[in-house]
């Protein structure tokens, strides 16, 4: 229950972080057809869909000819028409069913799994790229741009909580910027998340970016999501693990930026982040100085350090 | 395996089994009844009762899909009184999860394994009963127990339990989900698996022990070949669920903490990922255990209305056994976003993929089965080539599924309940129906009505098909499944006017079973009288009366041939008929002058 009373803290705590200057973005938009996905914003979302297509295209032949075949056999092969008295099992027979069943398994399997493979290695699961690509700051502060982006969520009954490392880079500090329900990032990047729950499954799915990865308790999951050029806009998150009476309204919303919006919303949020803690200074035996932060709100301190595997 | 099998001498035969004097009282006849056929009938009765529970749940489903939140017509205002007539979010949640436990453990299960299982293994095989008849009356009263249970947990305080039918923890355990009736289903499925259990053992022995002289592995009908691999899948695999359940219900009562982990967990955190391992162990080989049946079953009944030999029947015989094995190895796949390890999740991933040779081995013996034979367009034969179709196209759909990249974005949408349906729903319903219209003669004496049969079938098979594939668009459009009300996300906003048209399709789909159950309950008692073999095929069950006496074989018949011979030249000559049974002698010019007449009515008693 404690986590239920904290929710009230929680929302004053976004409150804080949504009063930013008003970086002008779109409702989430609707999707225009039944018969589609929807609209594709990641760079790398149309491997996906074009793996989808085929396979229901080959799927679909193979449907076809089933059908032929049967709707034939039913109208042709009937009343009367002389059964022929064949069991099916001399070897030419066999090595025929053989060969056909080697052939699909290889057109239509093989399709899919040298692709699945090709695309996890180079996009979906590429964390040692994600991670080498990195994070880096420079001199004056700002973000490197080609870098990865890094992002923690937690998530519980029913929001997202969001954690960005802050100006320091690390995790789990007082720069943090800490969101609910309202994540940020910025077009054209790699966003390596790390998700972890506090009480149940959920499951932190992009439709529009193609990821989803489970929100496990007690463990931390991996994720890249990947933002497209000209992606812009806001979309919706939604939890797609049953995950309670109102798993349906787990909803929320992540906010693609141009990366100076990005950059200059972070900027402001961390400083924001800050007010949120008492510094306490104090002088150890040595006589050197200790800053130690301490939370005015504790739903700000559910982070974890990063983890680099 | 068939050569050289060695078989216990027929006199030992006629001992082992020994012939009852039938029950007279009431309740050694319809409730402790050790008859097979009795049984087998409770859980037809049974899985018919739980048919329509569940079935209903789908309704309410679809009605709040159709219609958020707004008042149920009808039954509304008398089930959710409580909620002026609306479905509320908890109780869709209850709804959903009761009804794809209900689905698959009491009404699929008893009716595919149950019903068929006990009506046919011994009847196809030539014995007089279960190895174990006293098992087998335990295995349904276990079953009768368990219904009673999750019925029961409808009336708990907080109402039926809600975690999903995976009921994954922590979302199952206190953490998600308080009150008496998520244990109350957990308990249920616990002893629904005992008896499933109790069956399982019950028919791998009498497959095994109980054959006829002559019957040898190779001569089995497929539909026992399917049952035997069913049971084996039952035994080995719902015992790891039952302990799921048990260590489930540990953590709901006893303070333990085996899936419990994170800030809700006490000190020694436990792991939700092990429940997942334990529940899909068991829960990927299930939806084969729900579906073997089915293929053995229009394996045999295409070869028979095809007036044809089953094509390749060892084919089918490795490709069912090779899927068995299989299943065992394939869980992974349901874990692909769960953070399992990359390297692992590609290995599940390749195993998943190999199950689609043996199934194409088992479709392409199917069309080959009915290409160039003589269709007999009996109802049995329509829902047997239903099966096919919705069963295609459920496979076909799989492979999407199977691979990570693809099921990465498909994952827990409507297109995995659009598939898992098609395959365990809509092709188990359309096997368990084509076995109905089969053996219904043999069950009930008379004959189901053709007609009433066929409007049964266009009307299922149409509006199944198209209830599922509109799942399967809406999880393509990015759908995600049990949500109560999918239109409060702006990117599913859209998705409103086809689930409308899904809902009428699946009330339509819920409107032809009404005539089924017409059919059904008028045909028992005043349908056409079945003569002995009405369709003329040659398995032992059509040699008996109909019904069977309660011994079913006075004397053990003994068998010459395998289950499929239609069409041989030679016999349809001789005899004037184009099908042998398994226990005729093959017909010379001297033995068999043509004789029109099929040996119909009385036993074929000759010695081999």
């Amino acid at each position: 229950m404690n986590h239920l009373l904290n929710r009230t803290k929680h929302l004053g705590l976004a409150a804080v972080l949504f009063v930013v200057p008003s970086l002008a973005h779109a409702e989430v938009q609707p999707e225009a057809n039944w018969y589609t996905m929807p609209r594709d914003m990641s760079q790398h979302g149309h491997r996906i869909d074009w793996l989808i297509d085929i396979t229901t295209l080959f799927a679909f032949i193979l449907f076809v000819i089933m059908c032929a075949w049967m709707a034939i056999a039913y109208i042709k092969h009937t009343n009367g028409h002389e059964a022929e008295y064949d069991h099916g099992n001399a070897r030419k027979q066999i090595v025929k069913a053989g060969i056909l069943s080697s052939v699909i398994f290889v057109w239509v399997d093989g399709n899919l799994f040298y692709n699945a493979m090709k695309d996890l290695d180079e996009a979906f699961w590429d964390f040692d790229g994600a991670r080498a690509n990195g994070w880096h700051f420079q001199e004056d502060g700002t973000v490197n741009t080609d870098g990865t982006l890094r992002l923690q969520i937690n998530a519980h009954q029913w929001a997202w909580d969001a954690r960005y490392a802050g100006p320091d880079g690390k995790f789990n500090t007082p720069d943090d910027i800490v969101t609910l329900n309202d994540i940020r990032v910025p077009e054209n990047k790699t966003i390596y998340v790390q998700i972890s729950s506090t009480d149940v499954i959920h499951s932190f799915a992009l439709p529009n970016f193609r990821v989803k990865q489970d929100a496990m308790p007690g463990m931390i999951t991996h994720m890249l999501a990947h933002t497209a050029e000209d992606s812009v806009g806001e979309y919706d998150i939604s939890c797609a693990q049953h995950c309670g009476a109102a798993h349906y309204l787990m909803k929320g919303t992540w906010i693609v930026q141009k990366q100076e919006d990005f950059d200059a919303w972070s900027k402001l949020a961390s400083e924001r982040a800050l007010t949120l803690y008492k510094k306490e200074i104090s002088v150890d035996d040595e006589g050197k100085e200790q800053v130690n932060y301490v939370a005015l709100n504790p739903d700000s301190e559910w982070g974890w350090t990063w983890k680099e595997k | 395996m068939s050569s050289g099998e060695h078989h216990a001498p027929e006199d030992a035969h006629q001992h082992l089994q020994a012939i009852h004097e039938p029950p007279t009282d009431f309740w050694s006849k319809y409730v402790f009844s050790i008859d097979h056929k009795v049984i087998a009938k409770q859980f037809l009765w049974a899985g018919f009762f739980f048919l329509f529970v569940g079935g209903m749940e789908a309704m309410l489903i679809r009605w709040q899909w159709a219609y958020p939140g707004q008042e149920v017509p009808l039954i509304g205002k008398i089930i959710f009184s409580s909620s002026n007539g609306e479905i509320s979010p908890s109780a869709y949640n209850s709804i959903f999860t009761t009804h794809g436990l209900i689905m698959i453990f009491w009404a699929v299960t008893p009716l595919l394994i149950g019903c068929f299982g006990n009506l046919t293994i011994p009847l196809m095989i030539g014995a007089r009963d279960m190895a174990f008849p006293k098992l087998n009356m335990y295995s349904f009263h276990a079953f009768f127990l368990s219904g009673v249970l999750v019925m029961v947990g409808f009336a708990a305080p907080l109402g039926a339990g809600s975690a999903g039918w995976t009921t994954y923890a922590p979302l199952s355990t206190n953490v998600g989900s308080y009150g008496w009736g998520q244990s109350l289903l957990i308990a249920g499925i616990f002893v629904t698996g005992v008896g499933t259990i109790m069956g399982g053992i019950n028919y791998i022995a009498t497959v095994i022990r109980l054959r006829a002289p002559g019957m040898t592995w190779m001569r089995m009908p497929l539909t026992v070949w399917g049952l035997w691999l069913t049971s084996i899948l039952n035994v080995l695999f719902v015992p790891v669920l039952g302990s799921a359940g048990l260590l489930l219900l540990m953590d709901r009562h006893f303070g333990t903490e085996f899936f419990i982990a994170g800030a809700m967990a006490g000190e020694g955190a436990g792991d939700p990922i092990l429940f997942q391992h334990l529940f899909w162990i068991f829960g990927h080989p299930e939806v084969y255990i729900l579906i073997l049946p089915a293929w053995g079953i229009i394996s045999d009944l295409l070869s028979f209305f095809s007036r044809k030999p089953a094509y390749w029947y060892r084919g089918s015989v490795y490709a069912m056994c090779l899927v068995t094995g299989l299943s065992a190895v394939v869980y992974g796949h349901h874990m692909f976003v769960s953070g399992m390890n990359p390297l692992l999740g590609k290995s599940f991933m390749i195993l998943t993929l190999v199950i689609s040779v043996p199934a194409e081995m088992l479709f392409l013996n199917w069309l080959h089965t009915i290409w160039k034979g003589n269709i007999r367009k009996e109802t049995p034969m329509l829902f047997a080539m239903g099966t096919v179709f919705v069963f295609g196209l459920g496979g076909l759909t799989g492979l999407h599924l199977a691979t990570i990249s693809t099921d990465i974005y498909l994952h827990d949408t409507m297109w995995v309940v659009g598939h898992f349906h098609l395959t365990m729903a809509a092709a188990s319903f359309l096997g368990i129906m084509a076995g109905i219209y089969f053996w219904f003669p043999k069950m009930f004496g008379r004959m189901l009505n053709e007609r009433l049969g066929k409007i049964h079938f266009w009307g299922s098979t149409i509006f199944i098909t198209l209830t599922f594939m509109g799942q399967m668009i809406g999880g393509y459009a990015g759908q995600h499944r049990r949500l109560y009300d999918p239109y409060e996300y702006t990117f599913l906003e859209h998705l409103l006017p086809l689930n409308q048209y899904i809902s009428y399709f699946a009330f339509t789909l819920m409107a032809f079973q009404f005539v089924f159950v017409y059919n059904f309950f008028h045909s028992m008692w005043k349908g056409k009288k079945a003569p002995n073999n009405p369709w003329q095929v040659g398995t032992l069950e059509w040699e008996l009366t109909s019904p069977p006496p309660v011994h079913n074989f006075t004397t053990i018949p003994t068998v010459v041939r395998g289950p499929h011979e239609y069409a041989d030249p030679v016999a349809t000559k001789l005899l004037g008929r184009d099908w042998l049974s398994q226990t005729e002698p093959y017909p010379t010019a001297e033995s068999s002058p043509p004789d029109p007449s099929p040996p119909d009515g009385e036993l074929v008693e000759e010695t081999a």
